[in-house]
This record gives C-alpha cells, structure tokens and sequence, in this order.
C-alpha cells in the first residue's frame, strides 16, 4: 500500500497534525499567561513582581553562558507534587519581614529577560536563593569556593569569575575573605570580575517575597479594579 | 552468541548486481561518506566531552587520574561544567546524529525513489557549511555566547549556516522524491518526509523566539511595550517552547530518521518482508500525534496552565501504540530473521536489532514518564539525563552504525577491516547502554525518593551525596560506550586507510590488504532485489 497516495494531501495532514500540537502546547498557554501585566500587592504600595536592577539583568547573560541551568532549577512546585516547598526553597521575606511560602506562578517571570526554569536539580533550587544568601560577600565566596561555605557540595568552582590582583595601597572593598588554603599570597587579594559582580547582582535578586494568590497569577487573569 | 558474527567480513564485492543502484550509490558516495565521516567526527569530539563533564559530577578521588579536569573547569570558562556539558549534548545532537541522519537520508531517498542524486556538488557544499555551523556553534558555547536554552545552545550567528545547509538538504531530498521512478513507494519515505517538514519548523520557531538578543536583558518595560514583548517566548513561556522544542527534536526529528531506516534495512537485510506491515501507517500517524506531546514531561508541577499538562499527560500517555505496533513489526521480523542472516548481514543485523529494542525501552520510558506521580517522582533527577542518552546512543547510534557497517562497503566497494573490533564495537555499545539505563534510570528513582522526601531533614547536600555512586557509575558507562565509539572511529579509519592505499597503488596491493579469505562467496546483493 502506498503510504503517500498524494504529495499534497500528505503535507496537510502532517501540517494539520503539527498546528494541532502546535497550538495547544504553544499558542494555547500563550494566550493565557503571556501577557500577564504586574499588580498591585495587598496591603502596601509595592508591584508585585518586584523588578530588578539593570545589572541582575546583565547578570542573565552570564547565568546562560556558564550553564547554571544545567543544574539549577528556578521553579518551585506546588506540594501536590514534590518536595519542594519543605526544602524551603519556596519561602522569602515580604517587605514588612513576614515569611511568604508559596509556588512559583508564570507571573513570577514576567520581567526576567531570560527565563531559566531549569530541567535538573543537582544543585539547589534558586526561585529565592538572594533570601538564603541575602549577603553578596557570601556567595562570591561560594562562587570561588564552595567548600568554604558547605562541605558536600557539588557545584564546581568558577574561580575564573575572579582575579588576583596586587594590593596597591588598601585592600579592596570587595576583595574575598578566604581559608588559608585559598588565600592568594602575601600582598596580593582576590576581587570579583564585573562578570561575577553581574552574576550576584542576579542571584541577589532572585527572592519572590510578594504575595500572589492563585486566582491572580493564574489564569484567567482578572485584574484587581475589577474585584468587589 | 557465535552467529552472531562472521569470523571474517568480506573483503569485497558488495556492489549491488542491479546496476541501477549501483549507479544511484556511486551518484551519492562523496556527499554521504563526507557526512558520515564528520558526523563520526563529532561522535568522537562529543562522547569525550560528555565523559570529562560526567567526571565533574562526582569527587575526583574516585578517578585521581582526572584530577586536572577539575583544575580547568576551576580556571577556565572555557571548561566548566555548564559549558561542556550543553556542548556536549549538542555536538551529538547536531554533530553526530543529525549529520549522519542527513547523510543516510541521502542515500535512503535516493535508493527508495531510484533517482540517482542531482548535483552532488550542491549536497556537499551543504554537508560543509553544516559542519561549519556545528563547529562555530560549538565554539561559541565555549566562548561564553551559550543561550542558555537547552538544545537552542548555538549562538544566531552559527544558527544560520546550519539553515542554509539545510534548506539545500531539504530541498535537494524533496525534490529527489517527487521525481521518483513511478511505483517506489515505501513507509521510508514518509518518515523521511516527516523529519525533513518537522526540522524547520522545530528549529525556525525555537531558534527565533528563544534567542535571547530578541528578548531585551533590559526585561521590564522593554519586553512588555516593544514588538518582541508580544512574541511566545518571553517570560515562563520560553520554558514551554523550549520543552516542545527539545522533545520535538527527538521525537520528530531523530525518531523519523531513525524509522526509516530501521524500515528499510530490516527486510533489506533480512530478505524477509516486515512482518504486521499493514501496521506500519498507524503506527506512523499515531506517533506523530501523540509522540510530540511528551514535551509536558519537563512541565509537569512547574508555573503553566493546568490544563496543558493534563492534556500532555493523557496524549502523550498515548504513546504506547505506536511504540507498540512499531516495536511488534521491528522486532518480530528481527527475531524471524535470526536464521536467514548471514554474511556481512552478520555484522549490520545486530545493530538493527538492538536499535528496535532500544526504540521501545525509550518508549517505555517516555510512557512511564506520562504518569503524573511518576514525572513529579523523577522529572529534576538524572532519569531525565538517562532518556536523552537512550535517544541518542541506544536508539539513533546503533541505527546509524548498522546502517553505516551496511551502507560504507556499499559506497567504496571494500570490506570492513576485522569482525574482531566490531564485535569489541558491539559489546562495549550494548554493555554501555545497558548500563547507562541501569545506573541512571535507577539512580534517578533513588534520587527522586531523596528529593521529594517530605521531611526537612533531607537537603540538597545529602540528596547528592546518595547520588554520588550513581554519578561515578555513569561516569564509567559513558566511559564503556566511548570505548566503542573510538574502537569504531578506528575501524572506520582503518577501512579507508586500506581503500586509499588499494586505489593509490593498484591492485599490487591488493593481495595484502585482501588476504583475509572470503567467508563464502554467497552474494552481497543476495536480497537486493527483494524490496525497494
């Protein structure tokens, strides 16, 4: 049996078939969460999302090129299905200091230039690693050595984020403090590249601590003037 | 096991007697064998690759040979993990597999249409401007230009060679088929056709809404009041095209190849027709509905719409028929085959064989996948790194090497060198996947239980130190599948090593080369005329 009886009725069955898949997996969650718009979060004056600084979104770029994504997620599941929110990889800090725990929604990502969900979880989840590692000396440290800070770690080191330098006069501001093991020698220090500054600046920024309810960052979306 | 393999492979005489496809062979052997050979090129650059980043998962103590490997991924950008690891990944995907499913397409549209090829000129400036784009694409993930975009790695500027070589390909293959001799149809060419519409569209959309120069790094304002803002790929959609992307290339892409192959050469070789043929469009229609919606196993439980993963789970948990009625047809004509294969038949059917099964365990992995608890179970873990290898190395590799133990004698007219090293080619592949599907398959199910294990105790950190056996494990797998990818690269070298040197000085020669004796006289082309 002739598996094309026609050249052209063939195209438009696999056409058809792929415009199938095609809408439902791309055009169909499109519609519904790509052009979710910021709102107003309860109770205070904030944005939610919180937006961040030009050189976290520099940052993004130094994120992709050195594969963090190949081990690091950015996602937090709900706890029907996983573990995740016990890890506390889904709690940050609100701007009054209470604790928030929750999902990650698609309204989490609107302003992120480059979206890194992230596919494997040999390392930890980073939704909110800036409010885990709320302090940037701590994670250049991390970056240049991460035994310092946590002794099983997997993660490799990216000393090459960083230099050493002579010291000329006063040790720099940033300049790591590191084990004896690390340390560069006598008059010399080790200071972040504007790589790892833009790198951090990220990381830093990374923490969802605003509220977003379900019914506002799914879908639809229904815009908070037209609440009673 | 002793049938298994000849204990010699004939030195010669396996040109087709139809001299029609002789002539059509002789018409695509440079294009195809530059293919073939690049493509095993970039199997050897990426299996090495893909064994140094391995090595980096687990502490060194274990191999303290390799200690400088963590010294450059420490010192060097240009080595660290997350750069050798997607280039890795790509040079097989790219590199290896599409190269020599390119390449094979080739030589199977030309045969099956009985159209000897049109300008091989054109091909082979295609063939190289692909290799090109491969090689500056991977230069440029070691250089710092990645997108960090699984499987869309390769910076714009290497993306548009590989377009222009494949537009040529393309059209050269669709043009190849539409002036076919009247009468030569075969399921191959619909598979073909599938993988040729499929490729663009793929890589069109992906390449286009997930290059992170048309996403402003500015994000905020910009991404929302410009144009781009108004495209999919901003926001957590990049996730979700990404994720049709990735599974669009093994499922529609590699998978279709790969088919057409196995459908050709299995009665080819064997002599026998497919058994449960009548099948064959079913199972090709139904994979091509169901197949790409395994794209939702990378969605399940993350910030998308509810609706689209249950729909994904229920269509991709559909899967099993096609993989079903392909893996029945496949493997019952392998298996009723056993008695009628001999000769160098010896030496391509094994491959084809392990290249069906391989089809339904990665089938089967897929389906288990399509279950909700199972992808909430394994969907971050290495089970995940477990399937992208069974796509590429178990199921499109031994495809291609089968084809290729079958397809190079018939380009050059000169035998494979010695039945030892693919039999060492055989074993150290099979044991390899085997492995690979033991140690990662199953150390993803025990890292999924320490992962989503509810209880605060249990961090990331003691999570990784129960993997990190697992990790080792893999490391040498890999390691016992590179082993047979250089023995194969050698054999392959050897071969044409020997062919120039006959061709350069004459059929002097000829008597040393040749001296292995022929094993029978049986002809190549006993079951040339079965089919096709």
């Amino acid at each position: 049996m002739n598996p094309i009886p026609s050249f052209r009725g063939f195209f438009g069955f696999i056409f058809a078939i792929f415009l199938f898949t095609w809408l439902g997996f791309v055009v169909f969650p499109w519609l519904e969460i790509g052009h979710l718009p910021p709102i107003q979060d309860e109770g205070s004056t904030d944005i939610a999302p919180w937006d961040s600084s030009g050189e976290a979104h520099a940052g993004e770029r130094i994120y992709a090129a050195d594969g963090c994504v190949y081990c690091h997620t950015q996602q937090v599941r709900p706890e029907s299905s996983g573990a995740d929110i016990v890890r506390g990889w889904g709690t940050a800090k609100d701007a009054d200091g209470k604790e928030v725990t929750r999902r990650s929604y698609p309204r989490d990502y609107i302003w992120q230039g480059q979206t890194f969900l992230g596919n494997t979880r040999s390392g930890a989840d980073l939704s909110n690693v800036g409010e885990r590692f709320p302090d940037a000396a701590k994670l250049y440290s991390y970056l240049y050595d991460p035994y310092i800070l946590n002794g099983h770690s997997s993660m490799p080191e990216f000393r090459f984020l960083f230099v050493t330098q002579k010291i000329s006069g006063q040790v720099s501001q940033d300049a790591l403090v590191l084990t004896p093991a690390d340390a560069p020698p006598a008059g010399y220090e080790v200071v972040p590249t504007a790589q790892a500054r833009a790198l951090v600046a990220y990381l830093l920024s990374l923490k969802k601590g605003y509220h977003l309810k379900p019914d506002e960052a799914g879908i639809p979306y229904v815009p908070p003037s037209t609440k009673s | 096991m002793a049938t298994l393999f000849p204990t010699t492979v004939a030195p010669r005489g396996f040109v087709s007697t139809d001299p029609e496809l002789a002539a059509i062979d002789a018409s695509v052997r440079w294009p195809v064998l530059v293919c073939l050979l690049s493509a095993v090129h970039w199997m050897v650059v990426g299996t090495f690759l893909l064994v140094y980043a391995s090595s980096l998962m687990h502490p060194q103590d274990a191999f303290p040979i390799l200690g400088w490997f963590v010294d450059l991924s420490d010192n060097f950008s240009m080595f660290t993990y997350g750069r050798v690891y997607p280039a890795a990944i790509d040079c097989l995907v790219y590199g290896w597999a599409s190269t020599a499913g390119l390449g094979l397409t080739i030589w199977l549209l030309a045969r099956t249409s009985r159209n000897p090829a049109h300008s091989p000129a054109a091909l082979m400036t295609a063939v190289v401007f692909w290799n090109l784009g491969v090689a500056i694409g991977l230069t440029g993930i070691f250089m710092g230009d990645s997108n960090g975009v699984e499987l869309l790695e390769f910076p714009a500027y290497a993306s548009w060679l590989l377009w222009f070589a494949y537009a040529v390909l393309a059209l050269w293959a669709i043009a190849t088929y539409l002036c076919r001799r009247a009468g030569n149809d075969h399921i191959a060419q619909a598979w073909i056709l599938v993988a040729l519409f499929a490729f663009p569209w793929l890589y069109g959309a992906g390449s286009t809404l997930l290059d992170n120069r048309l996403v402003p790094a500015a994000g905020g304002d910009v991404a929302h009041e410009s144009w781009v803002g108004s495209l999919p790929g901003s926001g957590v959609m990049q996730g979700v095209i990404d994720a049709w992307y990735v599974h669009g290339i093994y499922t529609l892409w590699l998978a279709p190849l790969g088919l057409a192959l196995l459908y050709y050469l299995i009665p080819k070789v064997s002599g026998l027709s497919m058994r449960y043929g009548s099948y064959a469009q079913v199972a090709f229609w139904t994979w091509i509905i169901f197949a790409p919606w395994t794209a939702v196993h990378d969605l399940v439980g993350g910030p998308v719409p509810a609706e689209t993963v249950s729909i994904g789970l229920f269509l991709s948990g559909l899967i099993f028929i096609p993989v079903a009625l392909i893996g029945i047809s496949l493997i019952s004509t392998a298996f009723s085959a056993e008695h009628t294969v001999g000769h160098h038949g010896g030496v391509v059917f094994p491959f084809l064989v392990l290249s069906s099964v391989a089809f339904v365990v990665t089938g089967a992995c897929e389906q288990i996948l399509s279950i909700r608890g199972a992808a909430d179970l394994l969907r971050f873990t290495m089970f995940r790194e477990c399937n992208t290898l069974l796509w590429i190395y178990g199921f499109f590799s031994f495809i291609v090497f089968g084809s290729m133990y079958y397809i190079v004698p018939r380009l050059l007219d000169f035998g494979w060198r010695s039945a030892m090293l693919v039999r060492i080619h055989y074993y150290t592949s099979l044991y390899g996947i085997l492995l690979v599907i033991a140690m990662l398959g199953f150390g993803g199910v025990m890292q999924g239980r320490q992962l989503e294990y509810p209880d605060v105790q249990v961090t990331i950190n003691s999570v990784n130190d129960v993997c990190i056996s697992y990790y080792i494990a893999a490391t040498m797998c890999v390691s016992l599948v590179a082993v047979g990818n250089g023995v194969f690269a050698f054999h392959l070298g050897w071969m044409l090593i020997d062919w120039l040197r006959l061709r350069v000085r004459g059929n002097r020669l000829a008597a040393e080369i040749l001296m292995e004796p022929y094993e029978g006289d049986i002809p190549a082309a006993k079951s040339e005329e079965v089919t096709a």
